[in-house]
């Protein structure tokens, strides 16, 4: 017993090994409860505020992105995890057979594992750049417009392209961070200045930790196209993103960006509190433009794009149901550990806020 | 969390010997409220030393403790028992503790320390660690602490950390560990109660408005807490509205951080503390000259002016605004091992706490896990 709980305990420590835990757990339990899953959601699906274009049987769904006329696939292709995987030559086909299958939502962010994910992204997209949605996120956390504006060339030159289509100021989770961005000089006026040159089309702003935050953002009253947020059937009950920001983002019609749709490290598949298939259509039907997701293999690829092909929204009844389901252990935030610990926060973010790198504060 | 605690104590003990002549000239506050009411020493206690009133309880402790994890740090059983015996000697009688400290390990040290005639002179508290888990574990957790602390009864017994959101509900569920605390004291073996915790003011209040009759309330209290998401603004007011005992603890910010980036120094930050409205200030030591250092201001002790408090907290609000200093706020590291695992939370393999743990493969922390009826989990 000793045993058992130190390997979890150890495997918990280690974010790699157990991302791509989560991610084979994932997909075993993905494909054992798909065919029936599917029978289930005959049931009549919510209303959906976003409405849906199907091309086909065969075509992954596109929703409107917010007012901004544009469409984008119902999944998104993760940054992070492109810049995981063992090799080059992997991400390289991952990106391609991405696009290929329909994924045109792509997400990176200037500081993921020391650039490498916007290079190996880059790579895929030659020659497929302009059969995608291009984001990146900017990575200043509180220093000034210069630093910013210097960092979109070198996503620029590493993405291989001359423009993005979203830019969104990464990781905005220090209680302070709103102040910062939007002080005389900061990273907000970079976004003015950015969409003012030509290279950024639509701005946003991302962040995993609390509600508070976001919404102290959106008070600025700044015309942001996009806010990226985690969701999922945990975050309901607990310190929500989907019930207090999310209805504010509606009223302001900015396109909702979903992540973490199985609790950010797939901890809650694990302990089997749900399937990842449910948690992963739970997100997928909330009123969002799109949900992005870690993909760290081809196999999860299928997965996620097998899903998104034939994903027809849960009826409200089946989210209560979940929700209901989650929330006793949702309470204490341990299926969330980006809101409740330091895992999740980025090293670049650390260091200018003042805190220890990972290795010397990992929770 | 041992390295940082210990390397807080270093740069604590080193700031407060560089500065130790340049205080205490300020004036007496005029508000003083029940808990940091000052009483004359009571008989038999030490000239020194300064006490308050324990809340409404009539009872009346120094206004410093000794904290109780810190005896874990100490390089060995003796050093530690000299600790103690010197802080009683110096007039201390506040200590604390807590049943899962280092797997037991600093409730049999001072326990050690206690024995031959010391247990009456001090006013002896620990917490019990159900975290969420039955009240029946939390008697078992009691029987546990009384015989590593060689008595027969608590002075004070405490919950030990309510720092996840949904602690104060599965304190109040039935079969509980509130239902404990009635037991225990019916039965004679703890005289008063209360809770701790370092996370977020919220989960305070919200065991307060539950409306349990506790007598303390343990809580960070440091100029940068004063910024950010502050216990000493939200809960500290209501804790002595209600007559309950305000004790301090985390008068460094836990790690001193603050103090090694220089934008404090350890002896301000213990005279700030102790100038609130607090029962005690509960201070880690974990060396001899600690000890010494944290005396040295209890002597000279002058309540910092309103002034001078402002002016500190306008000091540390920039960088008390992200919450660096702060850190049992904003990550798990305070939060022990066993604190954790029954919330489902990972631990972290480089502290001491953890490791010492896993290697007692029939240690303490393999308690069955009972839990109470109406918790949900």
């Amino acid at each position: 017993m000793a045993d058992q709980r130190r390997q979890n305990e150890q495997s918990q420590a280690t974010p790699e090994i157990e991302r791509r835990f989560f991610i084979e757990t994932g997909l075993a339990s993905a494909g054992t409860v798909l065919a029936a899953s599917v029978l289930r959601s005959q049931v009549a699906s919510a209303a959906l505020p976003q409405q849906m274009t199907t091309t086909g049987a065969d075509q992954i769904p596109h929703r409107p992105l917010g007012k901004t006329g544009e469409q984008v696939s119902i999944i998104g292709l993760g940054g992070y995890h492109l810049g995981t995987v063992q090799s080059r030559e992997l991400a390289v086909r991952l990106v391609q057979e991405a696009v290929d299958a329909g994924v045109t939502f792509l997400d990176n962010a200037w500081e993921y594992n020391d650039h490498r994910s916007e290079e190996w992204m880059g790579l895929g997209l030659q020659g497929r750049r302009d059969k995608v949605f291009l984001m990146s996120k900017v990575c200043t956390h509180g220093r000034d417009k210069k630093v910013a504006m210097q960092q979109l060339e070198e996503s620029l030159k590493r993405l291989g392209t001359d423009h993005l289509d979203l830019w969104q100021i990464h990781e905005v989770i220090y209680e302070n961070d709103p102040d910062l961005h939007f002080a005389k000089g900061g990273v907000v006026e970079a976004l003015d200045e950015a969409k003012k040159q030509g290279k950024v089309r639509l701005v946003g702003f991302t962040g995993h930790k609390s509600p508070a935050i976001h919404l102290k953002m959106l008070a600025h009253d700044y015309p942001f196209d996009t806010v990226q947020m985690p969701l999922n059937c945990f975050d309901a009950t607990y310190r929500s993103f989907e019930q207090q920001v999310l209805p504010e983002l509606q009223r302001r019609g900015i396109a909702v960006l979903g992540m973490k749709s199985l609790g950010g490290d797939g901890q809650p598949i694990l302990y089997g509190v749900v399937r990842a298939e449910e948690a992963l259509r739970y997100a997928m039907s909330l009123p969002v433009a799109t949900t992005i997701c870690g993909i760290d293999s081809l196999d999860v690829l299928h997965q996620n794009v097998e899903i998104a092909r034939g994903f027809k929204p849960m009826s409200s009844q089946e989210m209560q149901a979940l929700r209901e389901r989650c929330r006793p252990s949702s309470g204490d935030g341990h299926l969330e550990l980006f809101k409740t610990t330091k895992k999740y926060d980025g090293r670049v973010g650390r260091e200018q806020h003042g805190y220890p790198p990972p290795e010397q504060l990992p929770l | 969390m041992n390295a940082s605690r210990r390397d807080f104590l270093k740069v604590g003990a080193g700031a407060v010997a560089a500065i130790s002549g340049v205080s205490a000239n300020s004036e007496e506050v005029s508000s003083v409220t029940v808990s940091g009411e000052r009483t004359a020493a009571p008989a038999g206690e030490a000239p020194d030393m300064i006490y308050r009133k324990f809340g409404s309880t009539g009872e009346h402790i120094s206004a410093i403790g000794v904290g109780g994890h810190h005896l874990g740090d100490l390089p060995t059983l003796d050093a530690a028992v000299q600790l103690v015996h010197e802080a009683i000697d110096a007039g201390v009688t506040f200590f604390d503790n807590a049943w899962e400290y280092y797997n037991g390990k600093t409730e049999t040290i001072l326990g050690r320390a206690l024995r031959d005639g010391r247990r009456d002179k001090v006013f002896l508290m620990t917490k019990v660690c159900t975290h969420g888990r039955s009240g029946k574990l939390a008697m078992q957790m009691l029987e546990d602490s009384l015989r590593r602390y060689q008595t027969d009864h608590l002075d004070l017994w405490q919950i030990h950390g309510i720092v996840y959101d949904n602690d104060p509900e599965l304190a109040y569920a039935k079969g509980g560990v509130l239902e404990a605390f009635d037991q225990a004291k019916k039965e004679g073996k703890v005289r008063f109660v209360g809770f701790t915790g370092h996370k977020d003011p919220a989960f305070h209040l919200k065991m307060l408005e539950l409306g349990y009759p506790f007598d303390s309330v343990q809580i960070p209290l440091n100029p940068f807490d004063a910024n950010y998401h502050s216990f000493e603004k939200q809960v500290l007011p209501e804790v002595n509205r209600r007559g309950m005992a305000a004790l301090g603890m985390k008068s460094m910010g836990g790690t001193a951080w603050g103090i090694k980036a220089g934008v404090v120094n350890a002896e301000e930050l213990l005279r700030y503390a102790m100038s609130l409205p607090v029962a005690t200030t509960i201070c880690g030591m974990d060396s001899l000259d600690v000890l010494h250092q944290n005396l040295r201001v209890v002597r000279g002790f002058q309540p910092m002016t309103q002034n001078e408090m402002e002016a500190l907290r306008a000091r540390c609000a920039p960088t008390a605004a992200d919450g660096r200093f702060e850190p049992y706020k904003v990550s798990l590291r305070y939060d022990n091992p066993m604190t954790r695992m029954p919330h489902g939370f990972p631990f972290d393999h480089t502290q001491r706490e953890v490791t010492e743990m896993l290697d007692k493969a029939d240690g303490p922390w393999l308690v069955p896990e009972t839990t109470p009826e109406t918790s949900g989990r």
